[in-house]
């Protein structure tokens, strides 16, 4: 194959030389006319080998035998003409460009002859235009294999891409279940032991179980947190219109317990209607919130919700008056498994603004944080405008009534 | 009175073992047998060998990754066969994947249980489990034997 190649290459590379060497299969019956034409196309600066053919059955054995550069055909031979020769190739799935070259025909049929593939129409009394209309000829059918090889790798990539989808959806799998399946052995049967054996055991061994209990269910979480980072992006993401205060509403819902017990305030303006992936939005606001209320600093966790438009996108802000960040680490706070603090001082396991970023991202906006530590932080993401443009942006405040 | 008959299907003893000791925790008197893989099952359902002479079970917990014959052919099968589909059959597994939920329930699951990761909360699955189908609703008559 990769000989074959070479060959090819060469062959291109020698038609660009001087003296371009053309092999020529010619479809025609008058020996005067293929005299006229070989002479035409050594004048026109073709180092020419050429074969004759009349019949179909000449034609398919010679485009067999030989490798051929282009087909000269006429169109009226006695026995067949230059379409069926042309249908002949096609079958074969051989391209070799073919030109008709022929008397005077209604324009509709030379129309009609390019539309079925033939490569162009040369009359026998402009013979001067063949050494042209073949270059071209010659050229479109590189341009055609380029194009080939294109889809081809293009083809390839996708079929990649597939499988490795495919592999990681298997992965997913393998996770969520053949990792589960060891830990819940671990934690439940942990957990068991210090069941029976309460009261029995010393404040060592109790803590023992503890940490062990404690480590399965942190690998646990770890797993699930994974699972939902790897889903964003992989699964089926389907984008309608959504209304940004509805899905505020849910998130502050799902954080009834955190707001209540941390004594949150939370204010918010008219948010607007944005082209998105609920579910996927909810997680954003719900980890940004979450955030907001978990990394207080000794006052009372005070939020503010707002959106504004600018330009072609519209900025979410949650700001806070948490602990901050240090601007060093800014950047930071979005990668996987990064965190800024202990275990201990912050429960997490730094994968909810990994998240958010991934699903941002996907939405075609930007999240980005500013923040002085020890002065709170106001974490920001886009989402691109759809139109029509949503109504009013009148902007409110409304204290978020604690249940 | 009536003793319900409940069979587990699981090939992981560990999973057997917690089930079983969960289900003996409450005065509810009821049979538990169990089979560690699917084929076993349908020869258990079926009265087939060394079976011959089991009973027929009220309720199936069943795992669905199984050697042999895995959980979604032994579901597919059991809802497949008029003597066996009225038994209801929940499906009790670690997975927690959409396509796996799904799948069960479109082979004819009478419902669908994760098995949680933490003692106490599998200790309320299983209860829930055995309060739903025992305390709570109507059973398929059985034929005699």
């Amino acid at each position: 194959m990769i000989a074959g190649e070479l060959i090819v290459e060469a062959e291109a590379q020698k038609l660009h030389a001087k003296g371009e060497k053309l092999s020529v299969l010619m479809v025609e019956d008058s020996v005067a006319d293929t005299e006229l034409i070989r002479s035409e196309l050594e004048h026109g600066g073709f180092d020419l080998s050429s074969e004759v053919v009349q019949t179909a059955e000449e034609f398919a054995r010679q485009v067999h035998s030989n490798s051929f550069h282009v087909v000269l055909a006429d169109f009226n031979l006695p026995q067949w003409n230059g379409m069926e020769a042309l249908e002949l190739l096609r079958r074969e799935g051989l391209d070799i460009p073919l030109i008709l070259v022929s008397g005077a025909l209604p324009d509709i049929t030379a129309v009609d002859c390019i539309k079925q593939g033939a490569a162009d129409y040369v009359l026998k009394d402009r013979l001067a235009r063949l050494p042209s209309a073949i270059r071209s000829a010659l050229q479109e059918k590189q341009l055609r294999e380029e194009r080939k090889r294109a889809e081809h790798e293009l083809a390839q990539k996708v079929e990649e891409l597939a499988r490795s989808n495919r592999e990681l959806e298997h992965f997913a799998y393998v996770a969520s279940h053949d990792l589960q399946e060891p830990l819940r052995m671990v934690a439940t049967y942990t957990q068991l032991l210090a069941e029976r054996y309460r009261g029995k055991l010393d404040a060592q061994a109790e803590k023992y179980i503890h940490y062990a209990v404690d480590g399965a269910k942190r690998m646990q979480t770890l797993i699930q947190d994974l699972l939902a980072f790897s889903r964003v992006g992989r699964q089926d993401t389907t984008f309608a219109p959504v209304d940004c205060n509805l899905i505020l509403h849910q998130a502050l819902e799902s954080l009834q317990l955190a707001i209540r017990e941390s004594g949150a305030v939370l204010t918010y303006a008219r948010l607007p209607e944005v082209m998105a992936n609920s579910s996927q939005l909810l997680q954003v606001f719900s980890n940004l919130l979450a955030n907001a209320i978990k990394f207080r600093g000794s006052d009372k966790p005070n939020i503010h919700i707002s959106a504004e438009r600018q330009a072609g996108e519209f900025a979410f802000s949650v700001r806070d008056n948490g602990i901050g960040i240090a601007s060093e680490n800014a950047q930071d706070v979005f990668v996987i498994f990064r965190r800024l603090h202990t275990r201990t001082e912050y429960p997490g396991n730094g994968i909810g603004l990994a998240i958010c970023r991934k699903i941002v991202e996907q939405h075609g906006g930007k999240i980005w944080v500013t923040s002085r530590e020890g002065r709170g932080s106001t974490f920001t993401f886009t989402l691109p405008v759809t139109e029509p443009v949503p109504a009013a942006q009148e902007k409110f405040k409304q204290e978020y009534v604690q249940a | 009175m009536f003793k319900p008959e409940i069979l587990l299907v699981d090939d992981n003893p560990a999973d057997l073992d917690l089930t079983s000791e969960v289900l003996a925790r409450n005065e509810r008197p009821k049979r538990v047998s169990s089979v560690m893989n699917g084929v076993e099952a349908l020869g258990f359902l079926r009265h087939e060998g060394k079976y011959a002479d089991t009973p027929d079970p009220d309720l199936i917990l069943l795992d669905l990754n199984l050697p042999r014959k895995d959980g979604r052919a032994v579901l597919a099968e059991v809802k497949a066969d008029p003597l066996l589909r009225r038994t209801p059959i929940v499906v009790f597994s670690t997975s927690q994947a959409e396509f796996d939920i799904m799948q069960s329930y479109n082979l004819g699951a009478n419902s669908y249980v994760t098995k949680p990761g933490d003692l106490p909360e599998f200790v309320q699955a299983v209860e829930s489990i055995e309060n739903f189908w025992f305390g709570c609703a109507r059973l398929p008559r059985k034929e005699e034997q």
